[in-house]
C-alpha cells in the first residue's frame, strides 16, 4: 500500500490526465463510430446490390482485421499514398472504423428482431420505405442491441490503449504505466492504479448499459 | 414469416420504383467504380505500383517468411486458446463455488483480467516482471497475458451457458444419486457446452487479434515479420496490406466456421 500511495504522490495528476484521456478517445471514437454503422446498415438495407456488396466487404474487414494492424497502416503506410493523419486523429479513426462496422453487424441483428408482420402493416398504411426504417424498424433495433452495444463500447475503451503504440504527446493509461516501469521501479504499483482505473470504467459502462437495457427493452 | 426484412420491404416494387432502383443500382455501381479508380490513381500518383514494391511477392523465400509469421501467429493463439479454457474452467467452478471464501476472489480475479486491456497485461509481462526477477520467453511474453485475459471471457461464457441449462438437470441428476460435482461434470456442463461452441470459436477471432501484439515484445508472429520485411525492402504499404489480408482472410474463416458451428440443427 505504501508503494501505491508514494506513486499517486509522484503521478497522481498524470493518472488523472491518462485517465481523462482514455476517456476522451473513447467517446471520440464511439460517437462517430456509432453513427456511421447505423448509416451501413440503412444503407445496406436499399435494395442496390452494387452498394450491398461494397459495403458487407467494407463490414467484413473491419470485423476481422486486428485494431493495431489498422492503426499502424493508417500511420506508417498512409504517408507514402501522401495521406498524412496526425497521431490522435488515427488512433480515433482507426477505432472508429472498427467500431462502426461492429455496430452494423449488431444492428443488423436487431433488426432481424422486429416482426415482419410489422412492415407489412406499415407498408398498407401507406408508408415509404425510408419512412419505416427511420420510424418502425430503427428505434425497435436499436431498443435491442443495448446489451451488444454495452460490450461494445467496453472493448471498445480497452482498445484506446493502442494508442501507446505511437507516439502520442499525451499519454493515456497503459502508456503511462509503460514510462512509469521504463523509468522507475515503480512498475507493480502503477499497473494495480492503471488496472483498477479501467475495471472500474468497464464496469460505470457496465451499469449504465444495465440500467439503459432496463429502460429500453422491449418484452416480446 | 422468415422472409428477410429488406425483402418485404422492397420485395414488391411498382414499375416506377423498379426504374428507380435500377438507376440508382447503376449510379451507385459507377461511384464506388470511381471511388477505387480514385484509390488505384493515388497508389500510381505515390509511386507505390512500382515493380520494386511488389517483386519480391514473387518470391518464395518472401511467402515462407510470412508462413513461418503467421505459424507463429497460430502458435501463439493455439496454446493461449487451450489455456484459456482449461483456466476458464478453473475460474468458472471458483465463481459458481458455494463458499464465499472461493467465490469471492474467482469474481474479483474474472472482472480484473476481462476488465484490463491485454496490451496492459503484455507490458507487465514485458517491462515489469523482467526487473522483478521473472524472465519468460518473447512467446510467453505473448502468449500468457492474452490466455489470461482470454480465460476471464472464456469463464462468463461458460456462466452463461450453464445458467442456460434448466435447473431440472441438476436435480434430475442429483435424485439420481450423483454426487453435486458429477451432477455437473457428467449433465450439466456438456450442455452448456453446446450451447456455447459458437461464441467459444468467436472468441478465437480476438484471441487471433491479440496476438499481433506480438510485435511489441518482438514475437516472431506475422505482423512481427512483416516489420522485417519492410525493413529489408522499403515497402510500407504492399506488405501492411498483404498482411492485413491474412488477417482478415484467418478471422474470416474463423467467423465462418462459429456461424456454421451454431446453425440451427434439428
Amino acid at each position: 500500500m505504501g508503494d501505491v500511495s508514494r506513486l499517486l504522490a509522484d503521478y497522481g495528476p498524470a493518472f488523472g490526465q491518462a485517465l481523462f484521456l482514455t476517456w476522451k478517445l473513447t467517446v471520440l471514437s464511439f460517437v462517430p463510430g456509432f453513427l456511421l454503422g447505423m448509416a451501413v446498415t440503412v444503407l445496406r438495407l436499399l435494395p442496390l446490390p452494387p452498394l450491398r456488396f461494397v459495403l458487407t466487404g467494407y463490414v467484413e474487414i473491419f470485423r476481422n482485421i486486428p485494431s493495431v494492424a489498422l492503426l499502424i497502416f493508417i500511420v506508417f503506410a498512409l504517408p507514402d499514398l501522401e495521406v498524412v493523419i496526425d497521431y490522435e486523429p488515427s488512433v480515433i479513426l482507426t477505432l472508429a472504423l472498427v467500431c462502426s462496422a461492429f455496430t452494423a453487424d449488431y444492428l443488423r441483428a436487431g433488426i432481424n428482431t422486429v416482426p415482419g408482420g410489422q412492415v407489412e402493416a406499415a407498408l398498407s398504411l401507406g408508408m415509404r420505405p425510408m419512412r419505416i426504417i427511420a420510424s418502425v424498424i430503427l428505434p425497435q433495433a436499436l431498443r435491442a442491441v443495448v446489451q451488444p452495444m454495452t460490450s461494445l463500447l467496453i472493448a471498445l475503451m480497452l482498445s484506446t490503449s493502442l494508442a501507446s503504440q505511437v507516439p502520442f504527446p499525451g499519454r493515456e493509461l497503459t502508456a503511462l504505466v509503460s514510462k512509469i516501469a521504463t523509468d522507475s521501479a515503480a512498475g507493480i504499483p502503477a499497473f494495480a492504479v492503471a488496472a483498477t482505473l479501467y475495471v472500474a470504467t468497464g464496469l460505470l459502462i457496465a451499469w449504465a448499459g444495465a440500467a439503459l437495457e432496463k429502460k429500453a427493452r422491449i418484452l416480446r | 414469416m422468415s422472409r428477410p426484412l429488406d425483402d418485404i420491404l422492397f420485395g414488391t416494387p411498382s414499375p416506377r420504383a423498379q426504374a428507380v432502383t435500377q438507376v440508382a443500382s447503376v449510379t451507385a455501381a459507377v461511384l464506388l467504380l470511381l471511388l477505387a479508380a480514385g484509390i488505384v490513381f493515388r497508389f500510381h500518383s505515390a509511386g507505390q505500383l512500382d515493380a520494386r514494391f511488389w517483386e519480391f511477392f514473387a518470391w518464395p523465400t518472401t511467402w515462407s517468411f510470412l508462413g513461418r509469421g503467421l505459424l507463429g501467429t497460430l502458435a501463439s493463439a493455439a496454446m493461449a486458446a487451450v489455456i484459456a479454457l482449461a483456466l476458464g474452467l478453473v475460474l468458472l467452478v471458483g465463481r459458481l463455488a458455494r463458499l464465499r471464501l472461493v467465490r469471492w476472489p474467482s469474481i474479483v480475479a474474472i472482472e480484473f483480467l476481462r476488465g484490463t486491456p491485454t496490451l496492459l497485461l503484455i507490458y507487465v509481462c514485458f517491462l515489469v516482471l523482467p526487473p522483478a526477477g521473472v524472465k519468460l520467453s518473447t512467446y510467453w511474453m505473448l502468449t500468457l497475458p492474452i490466455a489470461l485475459s482470454t480465460a476471464a471471457v472464456v469463464a462468463e461464457v461458460y456462466r452463461a451457458g450453464v445458467l442456460a441449462v434448466p435447473r431440472g438437470q441438476t436435480d434430475a441428476a442429483r435424485s439420481l444419486g450423483l454426487t453435486e460435482a458429477q451432477g455437473f461434470f457428467l449433465v450439466v456442463f456438456p450442455q452448456a457446452l453446446r450451447y456455447i461452441v459458437p461464441a467459444l470459436v468467436a472468441q478465437l477471432v480476438i484471441v487471433v487479434k491479440d496476438t499481433t501484439f506480438g510485435y511489441v515484445v518482438t514475437y516472431g508472429e506475422l505482423m512481427q515479420n512483416a516489420k522485417v520485411l519492410i525493413a529489408n525492402y522499403h515497402a510500407l504499404v504492399p506488405v501492411y496490406l498483404v498482411v492485413a489480408l491474412l488477417y482478415c482472410l484467418v478471422n474470416y474463416a474463423i467467423s465462418k466456421a462459429s456461424k456454421w458451428l451454431g446453425r440451427p440443427m434439428h
